[in-house]
């Protein structure tokens, strides 16, 4: 055994690093675990940071944390290969402090997050891969971690894990049942390089603010969405798509990201951009339904790894959910560390810490919202109508007169070979997801 | 009674920090490194390695060392973790007057080397052969030179002799795929080619002492203007010549005669079997004779 710590809290990303913080500034022992050369090195995301979680924890983070541009701009764009139908909303409160928002790159944000639970005392070992749990639930519990490094074994009274969407820890301890692919999206884009100024004039930006665009139906008729973002002198653009349709679809990724930067709407935003990175990331996006038990015996899971992203549609979500779960279980941890209990049962705060704040409050309350957005009608046939419908109420064609929205509608909603009764009750369902 | 053989001492492992990216202040010429663009290169990681064999061999201690900032501690850690027995980072201050964060000059980054090899007691000296940053390459020769050692550069392979402490045979490269084979006794300056050494996996429980193991901080002050930097941004060119045209009422192909030198009587090449030494003089001279040394600016 290498090492004997409290905690060992395995993967450096903002639900590790908020975890290992909180127990390290509680004087605990904590070695937290990276298998990337540095914290964030292996991280990728697809918006917008949500940064609030962090008052508490970091006072006034917004003038130290590494933000590219917070965002003042938030478009929800509706696209078909030749319209679009945008809701574009603007503010300059979100330009001030506490700010809403902020674009980030995740090997500067994870970074400074980790940074700052080494400063507590936290151990970061890095270039570490976690491979297997020492001890098991049921049998004495769990009892650190194994590790692919030479003498590889570090125990500890509680595992944290935070290994992400396919935590290997979550499923040795059988805290996962059988994936389904269903659950889960495929997140790619492309970062493309521009000057600052290019940036700030094409999306109508003050220096340091930041739009970002999520886009439905730009994905060549897979299930998911579109997303395109603005850093300093760089615009992420790319698509999340549901896993077994992007297989069933035979298309690759980047070429549904190539056909979505051709789109008219989006080619004069991202011209010229030269492209300085390509990634990729399994999202866990099944919500509520496919939430894993979350703790077992000496060992709680966080962040990816609990499948704690929330992707709802119009909220899309992921890093504040992490920091969010990775503080409540760094807080569990400590309770349960000073009492002397840490099996399951002596875990329980977690969830109910959980339920408690926005983490699984968000993800019951828009359990529904993951079906809806996947279904068929949304992602396939009301992108085209809703477009048809504006454009129709839009067009000029005296002599004839204006028709009523209602007509437009039941003749749009014909052509798109969407039922009235079904809009009806598709309208009902969002209603009670959103309402 | 004979005094006794103090032994070769520990195995020092000089490595080169660098950042491939340090962001520079337009406006107060500020120079920031980020750790996670830094680093040792790969011959620096193979001579960790040879470094770390050796002493297993010999049954002494390693010595990381390196020149630079307090980031530079970046390449200390590492070398800490994979079995060095203790690190010591040389704190390069500017003299009074030099602009600070200039690059320290090789002499100097060798002369304050040499001054913790003879604090430790090291009389064998391991190096890269080339740095991130593809330096001169200056500063082993400029080590040897100060510790009055024995050089063996850009070595391709080590073997070390089990029985005596310090004495190995190296093999560096020659030109045609020849080999030059060395026999070296201590005290020696030696660098190594990236590449002939993997460095090895850190134990985990050497990765987690590594980080909160102490680096011993000297100071040390950079001897003479640094150079400028970069000294030299392209590659090196014969100085010009004033040719004179031909003869423009001649034929053309008296013209391509002229111009070519064809037929003109000139030097035949000549090969020599000489010394270093009478080598390096027969250079000169004939450098000389063409002109290329003008006012003698080369040493």
């Amino acid at each position: 055994m290498a090492e004997e710590f409290d905690v060992v809290v395995v993967g450096a990303g903002p639900a590790g690093s908020a975890a290992a913080l909180v127990l390290a500034r509680a004087g605990k022992s904590v070695c937290l675990l990276e298998r990337g050369p540095f914290p964030g090195s292996k991280n990728m995301y697809g918006g917008v940071i949500y940064p609030r979680i962090l008052d508490g924890l970091i006072p006034n983070w917004w003038e130290e944390a590494p933000v590219q541009r917070w965002v003042t701009r938030r478009a929800t764009m509706v696209l078909t290969g030749t319209q679009s139908l945008t809701v574009d909303y603007r503010t300059e409160a979100w330009g001030r402090p506490p700010y809403n928002g902020a674009t980030a790159y995740r090997p500067d944000f994870d970074a400074w997050l980790a940074g700052k639970a080494v400063e507590a005392g936290a151990v970061l070992a890095c270039e570490t891969t976690a491979t297997g749990l020492l001890g098991a639930p049921g049998k004495g519990g769990i009892r650190g971690v194994r590790t692919d490094r030479p003498g590889g074994e570090i125990g500890a009274r509680l595992v944290i894990a935070c290994d992400g969407v396919n935590s290997l820890l979550a499923k040795e301890a059988g805290i996962y049942g059988k994936a389904d692919p269903h659950h889960f999206t495929l997140g790619a884009k492309e970062t493309l390089a521009l000057p600052a100024r290019v940036i700030e004039e094409r999306f109508g930006l003050a220096e340091h603010e930041g739009a970002d665009f999520e886009i439905v139906g730009c994905t060549e008729g897979v299930a998911g969405g579109g997303f395109l973002y603005t850093n300093r002198e760089t615009v992420s653009v790319g698509v999340v798509l549901h896993l077994p349709e992007l297989a069933a679809s035979k298309k690759r990724p980047e070429e549904i990201i190539a056909s979505m930067k051709a789109n008219p709407v989006i080619a004069p935003l991202v011209a010229g951009g030269e492209l300085v990175e390509y990634s990729a990331h399994l999202i866990p996006e099944g919500g509520w339904v496919m939430l894993p038990g979350l703790v077992a015996d000496g060992m709680l899971v966080a962040g990816d790894a609990a499948a704690l992203c929330l992707a709802a549609g119009i909220w899309l979500e992921g890093v504040n959910f992490a920091i969010g779960s990775g503080m409540a279980a760094g807080e569990t941890a400590l309770e349960a560390l000073d009492s002397g209990n840490v099996s399951a049962p002596g875990l329980a705060g977690y969830r109910k810490r959980l339920e408690g704040n926005f983490v699984l409050a968000d993800h019951r309350k828009l359990r529904r919202a993951p079906h809806l957005m996947l279904s068929d009608r949304v992602q396939h046939r009301y992108p085209q109508m809703i477009c048809n419908l504006t454009e129709a109420m839009f067009t000029v064609t005296n002599p004839e007169p204006k028709k009523g929205i209602l007509a437009h509608t039941r003749i749009e909603a014909r052509r798109a070979g969407v039922r009235l009764g079904q809009l009806a009750r598709d309208t009902a369902s969002a209603l009670r997801t959103y309402g | 009674m004979a005094p006794t053989d103090p032994g070769p001492g520990p195995v020092l492992v000089a490595r080169k920090w660098v950042d491939r990216r340090p962001t520079v202040d337009l406006l107060t010429g500020e120079v920031s490194t980020d750790p996670r663009s830094s680093g040792a290169s790969e011959a620096d990681e193979a001579a960790l390695e040879w470094g770390l064999r050796l002493a297993g061999v010999w049954g002494v201690g390693v010595l990381a060392v390196t020149a630079g900032p307090p980031d530079a501690e970046a390449v200390l850690r590492p070398a800490l973790a994979a079995g060095a027995g203790g690190a010591v980072r040389i704190d390069l201050t500017s003299p009074p007057g030099h602009l600070a964060g200039g690059a320290p000059s090789s002499r100097a980054v060798a002369s304050a080397l040499a001054l913790v090899a003879r604090t430790a007691g090291s009389r064998m000296v391991l190096c890269g052969d080339l740095s991130l940053d593809r330096g001169s390459g200056a500063v082993p020769a400029f080590l040897a030179g100060e510790l009055g050692a024995a050089q063996g550069l850009g070595l391709v392979s080590l073997a070390p002799d089990p029985d005596r402490p310090g004495h190995l045979g190296a093999w560096r490269r020659l030109d045609g795929g020849r080999r030059e084979e060395l026999a070296l006794a201590p005290p020696w300056v030696c660098s190594v080619e990236g590449g002939t050494a993997r460095l090895r996996r850190a134990e985990l429980a050497g990765v987690l002492a590594a980080g909160r193991a102490p680096v011993e901080v000297v100071t040390a002050e950079t001897s003479g203007p640094a150079p400028p930097h970069p000294a030299r941004t392209g590659p090196g060119r014969p100085r010009t010549h004033l040719l004179t045209g031909p003869d423009p009422t001649a034929d053309a192909r008296h013209r391509i005669l002229a111009l070519t030198g064809a037929l003109v009587e000139r030097t035949p090449p000549l090969t020599l079997t000489l010394g270093p030494g009478e080598g390096a003089d027969r250079i000169l001279e004939a450098l000389r004779a063409w002109g290329e040394l003008p006012g003698e600016e080369f040493p």
